[in-house]
Formats: structure tokens, C-alpha cells, sequence
């Protein structure tokens, strides 16, 4: 069971009504929102109505929205990348 | 010559068309890594039902009806077909709304 992972990434302002519904039907409020839908004909039909606005990967499984935010968040700390000789 | 009143273009009557008549080399990139995006979202679509051994109206139809990036023509690309133009073709930029909607083919002949 593969999932569609989409992505907003443009936003739909001054699109048709049409346009706009799809999103919402899809669960796309804001823009980088990032949603998961089971890879059927249903659901792709629906992503070929917004195909411009969308980015779409390929999935095993739904990850939660937190494991989302994960992948976004850089590492706590910093690191030195090149020691500076000190005059 | 300055002040308030002097003579600009804008001023001395007339349009001052601003909208450039053809995309910069920069927009022209743009626009193509915006076609390749939308033919990467396509693909993605069919090789998930191909997958499941389904299909979708829509997307076969995508598929025989519209070019790919590598396979549009330059013109087709980053022109149009409008009637009302000299040789019947303007800017991509000037279709309302260009960068969000999928502009690929044009009547065959021009």
C-alpha cells in the first residue's frame, strides 16, 4: 500500500473556485503543507487538477506530522566549520 | 525638464506599455524548471497507478495530448498563438495567471 505524499507549493490566490476546491478536498491549506493520500485513481485524479501547484513523491507509508517537521527542523547545536587562526 | 510636470513618457500622454515583449533568459529557466516540475508530478502519477496496474483517464490523455519539456519546440515554449498579434504570436508572460497554468500546445499551422 503506497501513499501520495503532496506538497503545496504555490498557493492557488486568484485561481477558479474549482481549482481552490481540489485543495480543499485534498487537505491543502497553506502553502509547504504537506498531506498523504493512498496512490489510487482517486487521488490522482484529483492531483492532475492541481498538478502546477503540487509537488508529489511516491511513498511506503503516512508519516505523522511531527516525522514531517522532523525532516524539516535543522540539529540543535552548532558546529565550527573551519578554525580561524587567532591574531 | 523637473519638477512635478515635466514631461516623462508616461505623462506626455499615450501607453507606456511596460511588460517587456519577450522573457528574459532568467524567466525563460524558470518557466522550463516550472514544465519540468508539472512533467515530474505526471510521471510520479503514473508510475505509482502503473504500479497497481491501473490507469486514469486524464493522465493517458496528458500523455498523448501534451509535449514534454525536452520535447517542446522553443516557439512553443515561450510563445503563443494569439490571434490579434503580428504573426500571430505574443509572450507566454502576457497569459494571466502564465507561471500556474499549463499553456504547452498551439493550433497547428501557426
Amino acid at each position: 500500500m503506497s501513499f501520495f505524499r503532496i506538497t503545496l507549493h504555490r498557493s492557488a490566490i486568484g485561481l477558479p473556485e474549482r481549482t481552490r476546491g481540489v485543495l480543499q478536498a485534498l487537505g491543502l491549506r497553506r502553502r509547504m503543507q504537506t498531506v498523504f493520500h493512498p496512490a489510487e485513481p482517486q487521488f490522482a485524479g484529483m492531483i492532475m487538477k492541481v498538478k502546477e501547484l503540487v509537488r508529489v513523491q511516491e511513498v511506503e507509508r503516512r508519516l505523522s506530522k511531527g516525522e514531517v517537521k522532523a525532516e524539516r527542523t535543522p540539529e540543535k547545536g552548532f558546529y565550527v566549520e573551519r578554525a580561524v587562526r587567532r591574531m | 525638464m523637473f519638477g512635478p510636470f515635466r514631461a516623462t513618457n508616461p505623462l506626455s500622454g499615450g501607453l507606456l506599455w511596460k511588460i517587456p515583449w519577450r522573457l528574459s533568459k532568467f524567466q525563460k529557466r524558470r518557466h522550463r524548471l516550472r514544465l519540468r516540475a508539472v512533467d515530474s508530478v505526471v510521471a510520479t502519477l503514473d508510475t505509482a497507478l502503473a504500479k497497481r496496474g491501473q490507469t486514469l483517464e486524464a493522465i493517458e490523455r496528458w500523455k498523448a495530448e501534451m509535449p514534454t519539456e525536452e520535447e517542446m519546440l522553443p516557439k512553443d515554449k515561450y510563445t503563443m498563438f494569439d490571434r490579434k498579434e503580428k504573426k500571430y504570436r505574443k509572450g507566454i508572460h502576457k497569459l494571466p495567471k502564465w507561471t500556474r497554468v499549463s499553456q504547452r500546445i498551439n493550433p497547428p499551422g501557426y
